[in-house]
């Protein structure tokens, strides 16, 4: 507990410090609990997710950095690999293949790396897995950007 | 039946130079006087040389040790690094030998063992600590040889999960994700707890046997022993192993031990039982009713050959319930319990009944089969119990009563484990018969055939060792020469041997012997 803690704080620190190291993804402690934390980070370019903001939640466990942190996106997005309804990731780093040498921010650029390079044969998200490996790369793009469009862009007008 | 001396003593010379054949079973043979629960073991081993080998957890380790130590010598690698590569390649020595040889980098880089740090921090006064982001003294930092430092308490911690996590731990790695240097068991023995050590040693005992392609594990529960199989099929065996625990099993599908029947005739069978067990409980639990009488009867002694109670005193073959009088070869009958009569279609059943009586018979068929299966299966339970009693109470009482050495009354031990490895064989057979397809008319009368002949000698040994016997174990001056019964026995014992293995032998090359005689009738 106290040594997640003290590593926490020290993320906490580092996020402060850095805040412009990393343009693309925000981490933000929660004002009461270190051990909640919620991130926005930006679509890659040249994706279907390009252009809109995603919110991620992080709850971290009190063995953490040694057991992995939770983290689901908030926001809806269209992803073979994120639960369309609860937002669970699948993806290795976050399972199997943690390393405490991982950080709260490594894991979301892994998270933007995921986003640029879906793996469609471990789907959470059977529909967009279905589309990718079928071959319908255009299907896929248009309903990713589709729902980028309506969930992680801001409201016009 | 007769049988002069000179045919006893002949068998025994016979039997002796099976026992002599081999060291290991000579000895596992005279086991057996001391220790009677490992008579399973002894059974196994005098009908085939053995083309496997037990292992205790100490075998275990010591052949692990051989196999590190001679990777190590060979490779010029430490202790530490034998091991990592030997798990890593399943145990495999001849395999790490070629690959090494052809390629050391690669092997290196793929198993984790690197020759170089790639960063150094010793140099420093300080390093900070991958995990926990503090600062210490270089002194106390620790790294799986790659550089990496991680602080102690750190390193501990993610031991800890790795152990408490499973297996995996055997294959641990340094916590930079972008490091492939292996964590190997000196690291282990420095940071882990005691209980985590335990732990470790048995994931890599357990490594060992679960990643090699030709160890198992005896599936007994609380079963320690491991079996190294290395004869393949035909090797006269099968796959019939004998854990020292005297649990039999099936090397190949680890069900019981099925010989001569096949695996999948096996799974079929097991799967089959499984569906229709309820309904078989259900018909099964009821005891039968004599056939004179009508009194129920639980059935409580190995053969098939049953005496209700007095007043009754009626004898019947429990199997068919027809009168024992059918069953002997004095009638001139003939011991036809192991056929199955199909029932005959009347043809002028209505369609509706016709049908009806297609359902009930291939129930009645099943029924058939199961039943016979599951009362040899019982059979033999039964002769396993009597076997050690034989052994540990009857044997040293017939020794006073009838002043016979007791060495002079193996003769009778051998009868029971015939008996008992014979009803295990017959009760497979009933499976291999289930599955024995309608149509191959000459087939199912052959092995009908074969199977009726040995079940009528086992039937007349089971009877003989069970019932005659008695007469001796509670009279000191009985009728007959107890010299008659030795010879009456054992002949019986070797006679019985003699049709199980023509059965076996038979079963084992797919009754191909009739289209032999087809062909020259």
């Amino acid at each position: 507990m106290q040594a997640s803690r003290a590593r926490l704080f020290k993320e906490f620190k580092e996020v402060q410090r850095e805040r412009s190291a990393d343009p693309d993804i925000q981490l933000v402690c929660d004002d009461s609990n270190i051990f909640k934390w919620t991130a926005l980070i930006k679509g890659p370019s040249e994706t279907p997710y390009e252009g809109g903001v995603f919110q991620l939640a992080f709850a971290v466990p009190e063995q953490y950095p040694l057991q992995p942190p939770q983290v689901r996106f908030l926001t809806k997005i269209f992803h073979p690999n994120v639960h369309f309804k609860t937002g669970e990731i699948c993806l290795d780093i976050l399972k199997n293949a943690w390393s405490p040498a991982w950080t709260l921010q490594s894991v979301c650029r892994a998270i933007i790396a995921l986003m640029a390079h879906p793996e469609p044969d471990s789907p959470l998200n059977c529909d967009s897995g279905n589309l990718l490996r079928s071959g319908d790369v255009r299907g896929y793009q248009s309903m990713a950007r589709m729902y980028t469009r309506l969930a992680a862009m801001p409201k016009k007008g | 039946m007769d049988f002069d001396d000179d045919y006893y003593s002949g068998g025994e010379e016979e039997d002796q130079m099976l026992y002599t054949d081999d060291d290991t079973d000579a000895e596992d043979f005279d086991f057996i006087d001391n220790a009677s629960d490992s008579s399973e073991l002894a059974l196994s081993n005098r009908h085939h040389v053995r083309n496997y080998t037990v292992l205790s957890e100490s075998d275990i380790r010591q052949r692990q040790e051989d196999d590190i130590t001679k990777i190590s010598t060979v490779l010029s690698i430490s202790k530490v690094a034998a091991s990592i590569l030997l798990r890593h390649y399943n145990w495999n020595v001849g395999k790490i030998h070629d690959e090494w040889f052809a390629d050391e980098e690669k092997v290196r880089s793929t198993v984790g063992l690197l020759e170089n740090p790639v960063m150094e921090y010793k140099d420093a006064s300080e390093a900070t600590c991958g995990i926990c982001f503090d600062t210490y003294p270089s002194g106390e930092m620790l790294d799986a040889g790659c550089g990496h430092p991680f602080c102690s308490s750190c390193w501990a911690g993610y031991v800890s999960i790795a152990i408490n996590d499973g297996p995996g731990c055997l294959l641990l790695r340094c916590p930079d994700p972008s490091c492939c240097a292996a964590v190997g068991q000196d690291m282990i023995n420095l940071l882990a707890s005691g209980e985590e050590k335990e732990k470790y040693c048995g994931y890599f005992t357990r490594s060992y046997i679960e990643d090699n392609r030709k160890t198992k594990w005896c599936p007994a529960p609380g079963c320690d022993y491991a079996v190294d199989f290395c004869g393949g099929r035909g090797g006269g065996g099968g796959y019939d192993v004998t854990c020292h625990c005297s649990c039999s099993f099936c090397w190949n599908c680890t069900e019981e031990a099925h010989r001569p029947v096949d695996c999948d005739t096996v799974a079929k069978w097991i799967l089959k039982n499984c569906a229709e067990s309820e309904n078989m409980n259900w018909i099964l639990a009821n005891s039968k009713p004599c056939p004179k009488c009508k009194r129920p009867i639980e059935k409580n002694q190995g053969c098939m050959h049953m005496t209700c109670t007095p007043p009754c005193k009626y004898e019947f073959c429990w199997l068919c319930l027809g009168p024992w009088t059918d069953h002997g070869q004095t009638t001139g009958g003939f011991y036809a319990c192991n056929r199955y009569e199909e029932a005959k279609a009347d043809k002028e059943f209505q369609e509706a009944e016709q049908q009806r009586e297609i359902i009930k018979n291939s129930l009645e068929r099943y029924y058939h089969y199961y039943e016979r299966w599951a009362t040899n299966q019982s059979s033999r339970q039964k002769a396993l119990a009597d076997l050690q009693q034989m052994q540990t109470v009857h044997l040293e009482k017939l020794s006073d009563l009838q002043c016979q050495p007791e060495s002079q009354l193996k003769f009778i031990t051998e009868a029971w484990l015939q008996i008992v490895e014979c009803r295990r064989v017959l009760k497979w057979t009933y499976a291999y018969g289930y599955y024995l397809p309608e149509e191959e008319k000459a087939k199912r009368e052959f092995f009908e055939y074969l199977q009726g002949e040995a079940e009528a000698a086992l039937e007349r040994l089971h009877q003989c060792a069970e019932k005659e016997l008695e007469v001796y174990l509670n009279v000191k001056d009985p009728e007959t020469d107890f010299n008659c019964f030795r010879t009456k026995l054992s002949g019986l014992t070797s006679v019985t041997k003699t049709f199980f293995e023509n059965l076996v032998k038979a079963l084992e090359n797919g009754l191909s012997d009739v289209n032999a005689h087809a062909a020259s009738n």
